[in-house]
């Protein structure tokens, strides 16, 4: 019995120990796990809360790999956000579910890592231990909350006091009136700011302000802004230039003017002179618009000076603008002849040193609109000289350079000359080659031209095979006068009543103009002979540049020459001096004599200096009825004295004065 | 600032006549791009820039109102003001205004 009970007393001692023993493992167990802070099972819960948080913080599938980077792990899979953690929920995911979801009795069950982690943890731990679990709970996804419609119950109509109604509705006027006014104050007052907001809008607007340097800087170089500025400082300055003060009174004032007496004097009115244009440079050619009296052009040669700046300039001047040019163009060469296109007023025709045809739009800028290949097809020498010819509808412009070739152009295709002429003579000694300095055709002709050669002799030249003579330089009549290189040819123009269209002047290098009469078509000759001139006027002191008759006064014509003199002549008042001479600039050379076109009022005369001299020969443009007779007295006395000389082929018919 | 329009306003500010310009832009606000001359320094050039911006304004909006259709009708193209001491010319244009001022009678 005893034995029994000692047994038992035992057991239960055992036992007593053992739940001593368990109860005391038990505390330390747990003060360890609570002193050791990353302790693995506390380490555990701590993991899953972080877990927790970065999973509810980020939002992003976690639920494929271990690390945190969705779309490294699975390439296929694109991340998928929120979604997934209801997926996660709903569809318990790719199953490690593991038997030990019963650990995991908190809420979360996220899956493969958190069981796993789960796992790992609990298979450090003793198997025998039951880890103290806590119940965490997140909310992974918020749902919007639900509105909770709640009504209240009312009385809707106020309590209705029947007392006095007629008080009331007074009350309610009043009320109403006032609420009315205030209304209206208010009204007022909104009124009265939006004015005053207004005004000052308008007074911020209407204060000048300052630009900013950046805006200032982005106006300067727009473009337009440029376009602009130059358009309107032209208008500025064309307005300025007129120089009469039209509210001039005559009734006060004492103005002493100095009357001029105009008679024989030469003014000048100007001289047109850039020094972007002109510097340096010198004037070939000088042209006036048939379309606009007061536009004349002038082409340059190169400024030797300035490598940069282009080789030839072509200006277009305007009689009211003095202080620039309208317009300026560019070559790449030197531009030796210039002319307007008698057909378009905007177009302008330059024949260059290299031997290209540049032509020039007024309307485009700088460079030229059309040029001619510089191929053998054209020129491939300086062309000195060009002209026009034609009729509106049908007009070529003829151009020639000194290797003696001749083009013929058709204005809009100037990709090849429509014919080319080689004038060649033959009975030269060593190279058929005429060297062409100047060319014109007669008033009224357009198929046979006259040609002004280095050596001093002039020839014909027909443009077509016509009966009895070939197209080509006629080298039977020979033009044999000067000495030198003849600088300019000009035949009469063709008006008043007396035609003299045969008679043609020279000016060359020699110092000498020369008058002749050109020989007459219709009888070609077939053996070499030579012409003499008519009349020679040896007045000139140098080179004699240029010479032209005037396009209204028959016995009118004008020379310029290398010493800056432009020398006036008058056929009928005296055949062997000018009738006035003057000293243009600065005594440097006057490379171009033009009249303007209308009725010859004005020269203009383009210098060595870069400068173009515009003068008014006044009343001495005005022929008189006389005129035409007078001149042809004169040109009978000239060939009469010539015959008595023994100078020109005696041709008694020929002597009827005019023709 | 391009060297040809300089060129091109010191040749028109040295014109024997030529008193001072200004180079205004329109649009809503007026404002002054460059200005020459003694005349329009400082607050006299602001003064003189606002007055001249109204009477483009005011003139302008003249001529529209006479303008018989209704497409787009004149344009003021030049106005030279003849005043008793001098004279303005004013070129304008959309966006850009030059304003002139000089002495005829010197």
């Amino acid at each position: 019995m005893s034995d029994k009970r000692r047994a038992e007393i035992e057991a239960k001692r055992a036992k007593l120990a053992e739940l001593r023993k368990a109860r005391a493992d038990r505390q330390r167990a747990e003060t360890e796990r609570r002193q050791a802070e990353p302790g693995p099972s506390s380490g555990a819960r701590r993991d899953v809360d972080d877990l927790v948080n970065q999973l509810v913080g980020s939002r992003s599938g976690l639920d494929t790999g271990e690390d945190l980077t969705p779309s490294s792990s699975l390439p296929n899979t694109p991340p998928r956000p929120s979604t997934n953690l209801l997926h996660g929920l709903t569809l318990s995911p790719s199953g490690r579910v593991s038997r030990q979801s019963d650990v995991g009795s908190d809420k979360v069950s996220m899956g493969t890592t958190m069981m796993g982690m789960m796992e790992h943890v609990d298979r450090v731990l003793t198997p025998r231990f039951i880890p103290d679990l806590i119940d965490v709970e997140q909310e992974l996804f918020e749902l919007p909350q639900r509105e909770r419609v709640i009504y209240n119950k009312e009385v809707q109509t106020t309590a209705i006091e029947t007392e006095t109604p007629q008080i009331s509705e007074n009350e309610i006027r009043q009320q109403i009136m006032r609420e009315r006014e205030l209304e209206a104050e208010r009204i007022a007052q909104d009124k009265e700011l939006e004015e005053e907001s207004v005004q000052l809008e308008k007074e911020i607007e209407e204060e000048i302000r300052e630009l900013t340097e950046e805006e200032r800087s982005h106006i300067l170089s727009a473009p337009e802004f440029l376009d602009f500025v130059e358009q309107s400082s032209k208008i500025v300055q064309r307005a300025l230039n007129d120089g009469y003060d039209y509210i001039r009174d005559y009734t006060i004032g004492t103005e002493a003017n100095g009357d001029d007496s105009e008679g024989k004097r030469v003014k000048r009115i100007c001289a047109f002179y850039d020094e972007r244009c002109g510097k340096n440079r010198s004037i070939t050619d000088i042209d006036w618009s048939p379309k606009y009296p007061e536009l004349s052009v002038a082409s340059y040669n190169k400024n030797p000076a300035a490598l940069n700046e282009p080789d030839g300039i072509v200006a277009v001047w305007n009689l009211h603008l003095l202080d620039r040019s309208e317009f300026v163009f560019h070559s790449q060469s030197d531009v030796l002849s210039v002319t307007f296109s008698p057909f378009h007023s905007n177009l302008v025709f330059g024949g260059t040193y290299s031997g290209q045809i540049l032509l020039w739009d007024t309307r485009s800028k700088h460079l030229p609109v059309l040029k001619t290949p510089l191929s053998a097809a054209g020129h491939t020498h300086p062309v000195y000289a060009m002209q026009m010819v034609g009729t509106q509808n049908a007009h070529n412009l003829i151009t020639s350079s000194t290797d003696g070739t001749v083009c013929s152009w058709l204005v809009d295709m100037l990709a090849q000359p429509q014919e080319t002429l080689e004038l060649i003579h033959a009975g030269h000694n060593k190279t058929g080659e005429v060297a062409i300095t100047t060319l014109d055709f007669p008033d009224n002709e357009t198929t046979t031209f006259w040609v002004g050669t280095e050596e001093g002799n002039v020839y014909q030249a027909n443009r077509y095979d016509r009966a009895g003579a070939k197209a080509g330089l006629n080298q039977y009549d020979i033009y044999k006068g000067h000495a030198g290189p003849v600088m300019g040819l000009h035949f009469h123009p063709l008006v008043g009543p007396v035609d003299f269209s045969d008679l043609f002047l020279t000016a060359s290098v020699d110092w000498t103009v020369k008058l002749w009469r050109a020989k007459s078509l219709a009888k070609p000759s077939t053996a070499a002979h030579a012409i003499s001139p008519i009349y020679s006027f040896d007045e000139a002191d140098d080179y004699v540049y240029d010479v032209k008759w005037h396009p209204a006064h028959p016995a009118l014509f004008g020379t310029v020459d290398g010493s800056g003199r432009f020398d006036v002549w008058n056929l009928n008042t005296d055949t062997e001096v000018p009738i006035v001479s003057t000293n243009v600039g600065s005594g440097r050379a006057i490379n171009k004599l033009q009249w303007d076109r209308k009725d010859g009022r004005r020269a203009a005369l383009g210098g060595s200096d870069g400068k173009l001299y515009v003068y008014d020969i006044g009343d001495m443009a005005l022929p008189r009825e006389s005129e035409w007779t007078d001149l042809q007295k004169t040109v009978a006395g000239f060939i009469g004295g010539a015959q008595a000389n023994g100078v020109v082929d005696g041709d008694a018919t020929r002597i009827v004065a005019g023709r | 600032m391009p060297p040809e329009l300089e060129q091109t306003l010191t040749l028109l500010s040295s014109h024997r006549s030529v008193l001072g310009y200004l180079l205004l832009s329109r649009g809503d606000h007026v404002s002054i791009i460059r200005h020459s001359g003694v005349i329009f320094e400082g607050e006299q050039g602001k003064k003189y820039a606002s007055v001249i911006g109204k009477m483009v304004e005011s003139v302008q909006a003249g001529l529209e109102e006479v303008s018989m259709s209704e497409n787009d009708g004149d344009q003021i193209r030049f106005m030279r003001i003849r005043t008793k001491r001098h004279e303005i010319m004013i070129s304008p244009d959309e966006r850009y205004l030059l304003a002139v001022l000089h002495d005829p009678a010197s």
